[in-house]
């Protein structure tokens, strides 16, 4: 035991601070988001919708617009599950007289075609529909997403970096333009341009930007006081390189979380456009086409609209429950103690 | 012993974390005697301000008491004297007889701790009428007294305004009004100055000193600022990573303390005459509570450190009578390890000018 | 105060001109408006201009245009209803519209508040999980999609309301538009009360008036809740927004005879007219709703309402 009593040998720099310099910044947002259940739920829902979009057009052998006016509004029908009783192509229209049971595909001697999410009023097959529609939906809203960052990001970049009067002015130039109505904007927009996937990002561009910027200005606002900015303006940094080069990795975090979250903003208004006939042009479709068109039918053949709705819904859940995710990892307000 | 108000025996508290259990407090001893004045002192983190919230019955909900008694010995409303355990009360007992009525709280932040939309005279208010029976109207004359007697100037008139409107170092003062509302017999302070400009942290220490000499009241400083330590404490218990790990009559741990990381405190303190390159500096963070410590848990920030720290936890030894440190350098079998010499003349210096300063009173 | 809301006043003013600039620049681009229709003839034409003061400078006309705008004089349909004026198109479907937002606002906030506060005081409970899954529904689901599953179930299979808008019995056929597009807001709430209420509980003041001796209900109803709500105003103008978007497609399912059933049809049929008009009375609600939404924010929370010392 009084072997133990002499002087341990630490040299000079103690290097003590390993239980905390080991948790890099990234590996710590990693590690909560992937202990969040619904947001790893939500991650998972959006790499099978993203992966049915680019692969299931492809699985039929129908395209999303050829239309088979003899098979129209069949009933779902699934080799396999079709022996169990489920998705065999039956439907029940309830007509005047009461309802009855009938089966497209046996009355019509189709017993060879298999329409997995069945086929709408102009005999398409929905199934490709659906996936060729999720598709134009997320390419229109990642990229709305995606530009609404870069412009609202570098508006409330400069905005908040400059302060001052140029703050002033862009504060209330944002405030005026946040005082027209979403729905106004989009819908004068789009009546003078023609409809199509162009038109609708711009619109989406312009409405949604404003959200984006706040946080960026908040952000910055924050981070400019911060030694490490003052450091480098010392050091004789331009303005704009303190601001992209420096700041900007600073709040990815943020703005990553805010991206998420406007992206399901975009597909819901997408999906308004199109259901009052403001969107993508036909034969072409989108989620929210789908489901307008689906709508028209949707007391006789309700299959018509619940695989467009569920797709939709499922992927707007999914990014809220991955933005929810993305913000605790990003920002946890452990307030444990 | 009769005169002990607040007996703190072998608290042990752990909190329920995402992570896993953290071992915030790992057996505290202390007590406090009538009119005395205790800091608690140690880096954030340490359990000072959780210790305290155990005495107030103010935990988190998430924090598991191991083990420990608070006894706490009060008057009661026919005048016997009692002690009542702190832990074993239900929170409605606590509410309804200790807090704010016997134990008051000054909060660190007094930006954060005044509810922002109510007005200061109602949140004075308040207070005075859960505990007492006073009238409204005599309660609004205590509380204007009250705000008076904290040194506001037109009371009358800051009754009807809002936090916001106040600066800092009055909204400290109301804090301290409040808790003074229900004349209190222990005041905790939870590092009263820290948020405040430092010509302002004086003014309010003096206030402390001030109400604490004419109410006769004893008073917990929980602090990381040694020089507010040495103004106002009569002993001083240093915290690190949920122990005490010295404590002893201000004077002693101040002019000779024991503990290497009280020597890293005391040489950390900002002062023009030494040369800051020399000095001693404790390099690091402190542990992660979530884990075990093994031995000595400043063992790897101390430059002092044996062997013996890894394996097992130094014992308190006593060094006077109220002077006890908890380092295996006092045990006999240890190497002889004095403090930096830099930190020697620095408190010889101090110690100097503090018998001059007192001689001139 | 007066500054402040003299300054908000102000902001109004603008943003409702701006809109205006921009209507009256749409209306003298656009195809087929009553200033470049082609098949107009000559004097036609100079009676339209005459009219309209096309024949002033552009300055004066701008200043007639704003005035017409304000006083309701929004010229006729073209299409929907022809050479009906399009205050009139609007005068009956304005309040059905109001009504039914006005009802889904107060069932959503009510709803959202209830559920917000629950979850925030129950936290990391089964309870909070419950609330949190409503929620997160809530928002992720547009309000046509409940819409249209009211309107199937209780509308269609079970005939519990009319699945239809029925004027004579406007109650009824209220509820189930109403209960579709609260659901955003009542998500929205929820999710924004949760949040206010669990930073106000972490709070030190939070703390400072249990240390006083007040006890956990008391220190919710006196302080919490009035912390906590305050915020909450700030969210409803741009719900209101929502609502209005949402209210399009919900009165096209439900044929609802509203304003926005109204705007659907015009798009559809080109009716820039009305667009036009809808258009500026959308803005006009909605700026004015922000206006009385942030002077009343500034009435109830006294750091706006009494500024620093000194101001």
């Amino acid at each position: 035991m009084d072997a133990y009593f002499v002087l341990k040998k630490q040299n000079e720099d103690i290097n003590i601070d390993s239980n905390y310099a080991s948790q890099s910044f990234w590996k710590e947002v990693r590690h909560r988001f992937f202990h969040k259940k619904s947001a790893v739920v939500g991650l998972i829902f959006i790499i099978l919708i993203v992966f049915f979009a680019i692969v299931g057009p492809g699985m039929t052998e129908y395209d999303y617009s050829t239309q088979e006016l003899t098979q129209k509004n069949f009933a779902p029908r699934v080799p396999g599950l079709e022996n169990l009783g489920i998705l065999d192509g039956t439907e029940t229209l309830s007509t005047t007289t009461g309802s009855k049971e009938i089966n497209q595909y046996e009355a019509g001697g189709h017993d060879d075609l298999y329409y997995w999410f069945g086929s709408d009023m102009y005999g398409r097959d929905l199934w490709t529909r659906c996936w060729s529609g999720a598709r134009v939906s997320l390419i229109i809203a990642v990229a709305a997403a995606l530009i609404d960052m870069i412009i609202g990001m570098s508006y409330g970049l400069i905005s908040g970096f400059f302060g001052g009067a140029v703050d002033m002015v862009m504060q209330r130039l944002l405030e005026i333009w946040n005082g027209i109505p979403r729905l106004v904007i989009v819908t004068l927009l789009l009546l003078i341009l023609r409809p199509g996937m162009i038109t609708i990002i711009f619109a989406l561009m312009l409405t949604e930007w404003v959200g984006m910027s706040r946080i960026a200005r908040a952000e910055m606002l924050k981070l400019k006081e911060q030694e490490f900015v003052l450091a480098s303006r010392t050091l004789g940094a331009g303005s704009f390189f303190i601001i992209f080069k420096e700041v900007l990795p600073n709040i990815i975090g943020p703005i990553i979380t805010q991206v998420m979250f406007s992206i399901p903003t975009a597909i819901f208004t997408e999906a308004f456009l199109s259901f009052v006939g403001l969107g993508i042009p036909v034969p072409q479709c989108s989620l929210g086409s789908l489901i307008s068109d689906g709508y028209d039918s949707f007391t006789t053949h309700p299959y018509q609209i619940i695989p467009p709705i569920i797709i939709m819904a499922l992927l707007m859940l999914s990014f809220n429950l991955l933005g929810d995710g993305l913000r605790e990892a990003f920002d946890p307000k452990m307030k444990e103690m | 012993m009769a005169d002990v108000i607040l007996n703190v025996k072998n608290l042990d508290i752990s909190f329920k974390t995402s992570a896993g259990m953290v071992h915030a407090i790992r057996g505290i001893d202390f007590d406090l005697e009538r009119g005395e004045t205790v800091a608690i002192v140690g880096e954030s983190g340490s359990g000072k301000s959780v210790t305290m919230k155990a005495a107030m019955g103010i935990l988190a909900k998430n924090a598991v008491v191991n083990s420990g008694q608070i006894d706490f010995t009060y008057t009661n409303e026919d005048g016997e004297l009692g002690t009542v355990d702190i832990l074993e009360k239900d929170k409605k007992w606590l509410r309804k007889h200790i807090n704010g009525k016997r134990i008051a709280m000054v909060f660190q932040d007094p930006m954060t701790s005044l509810d922002p939309t109510m007005n200061i005279g109602k949140q004075l208010v308040e207070g005075i009428l859960l505990h007492t029976k006073l009238s409204k109207d005599l309660a609004y004359m205590k509380a204007v007294s009250l705000l008076k007697e904290v040194g506001i100037e037109d009371a009358e008139k800051r009754m009807k305004q809002y936090p916001h409107q106040l600066s800092g170092g009055m909204r400290q003062r109301v804090v301290i009004a409040i808790a003074l509302s229900c004349d209190p017999n222990l005041l905790i302070c939870d590092e009263p100055t820290t948020a405040l400009d430092v010509t302002i942290q004086a003014k309010i220490i003096e206030l402390i000193k001030k109400v604490q000499k004419e109410r006769g009241i004893s008073v917990i400083y929980i602090t990381h600022d040694l020089g507010v330590v040495a103004k106002v404490a009569d002993y001083v218990n240093v915290m690190y990573a949920g122990k005490i790990i010295e404590k002893g009559l201000t004077n002693e741990v101040f002019y000779d303390p024991k503990h290497p990381y009280t020597w890293g405190l005391l040489s950390a303190m900002p002062d023009l005459e030494t040369d800051d390159d020399r000095l001693y500096t404790i390099p690091g963070s402190p542990p992660n509570l979530l884990h075990e410590v093994k031995g000595d848990a400043f063992s790897p920030r101390n430059r002092f450190a044996l062997e013996i720290d890894d394996i097992e936890e130094p014992p308190m030894f006593q060094i006077t009578k109220n002077h006890f440190a908890a380092t295996w350098l006092l045990d006999p079998r240890a190497p002889k390890v004095e403090m930096p010499t830099e930190l020697r003349e620095r408190l010889d210096r101090m110690k100097k000018e503090a018998s001059k300063y007192d001689s001139e009173l | 105060m007066k500054k402040y809301i003299l300054k908000r006043v102000l902001t109004s003013i603008l943003t409702l001109l701006a809109i205006v600039l921009v209507l009256f620049i749409l209306m003298h681009l656009m195809p087929g408006s009553p200033f470049n229709d082609e098949k107009l003839s000559d004097d036609q034409r100079t009676v339209l201009y005459a009219k309209y003061g096309l024949d002033q400078p552009i300055v004066i006309q701008f200043g007639r245009y704003v005035v017409n705008m304000l006083r309701g004089d929004f010229g006729v349909s073209y299409n929907i209803s022809k050479n009906t004026p399009i205050s009139q198109l609007i005068q009956s479907r304005l309040p059905i519209s109001i009504n039914i937002g006005f009802f889904a606002v107060a069932l959503g906030a009510i709803v959202g508040l209830i559920l917000g506060l629950i979850a925030a005081l129950k936290r990391d409970t089964v309870l909070d999980t419950i609330c949190t899954i409503i929620s997160v529904i809530g928002v992720s689901v547009p309000s046509y999609v409940f819409a249209l599953a009211l309107s199937y179930n209780l509308g269609f299979k079970w005939k519990v309301f009319p699945m239809l808008y029925n004027t004579a019995d406007a109650l009824n056929s209220s509820i189930m538009p109403s209960v579709a597009l609260s659901m955003f807001t009542m998500a929205t709430i929820a999710r924004f009360t949760r949040s206010e209420m669990i930073e106000v509980l972490g709070s030190e003041y939070m703390l400072f008036a249990e240390s006083k001796g007040l006890t956990s209900s008391q220190i919710i109803i006196k302080h919490a809740l009035r912390n906590a709500l305050i915020p909450i105003i700030t969210v409803l103008a741009p719900l209101v927004v929502d609502l209005m978007t949402g209210s399009l497609v919900v009165e096209k399912i439900f044929a609802i005879p509203g304003v926005g059933s109204l705007l659907v049809n015009a798009i559809q049929s080109n009716d820039y007219n009305v667009v036009i008009a809808l258009s500026f009375i959308y803005s006009a609600l909605y700026i004015f709703v922000m206006l009385v939404v942030d002077i009343l924010y500034g009435i109830i929370d006294p750091r706006i309402r009494l500024g620093k010392e000194g101001d």
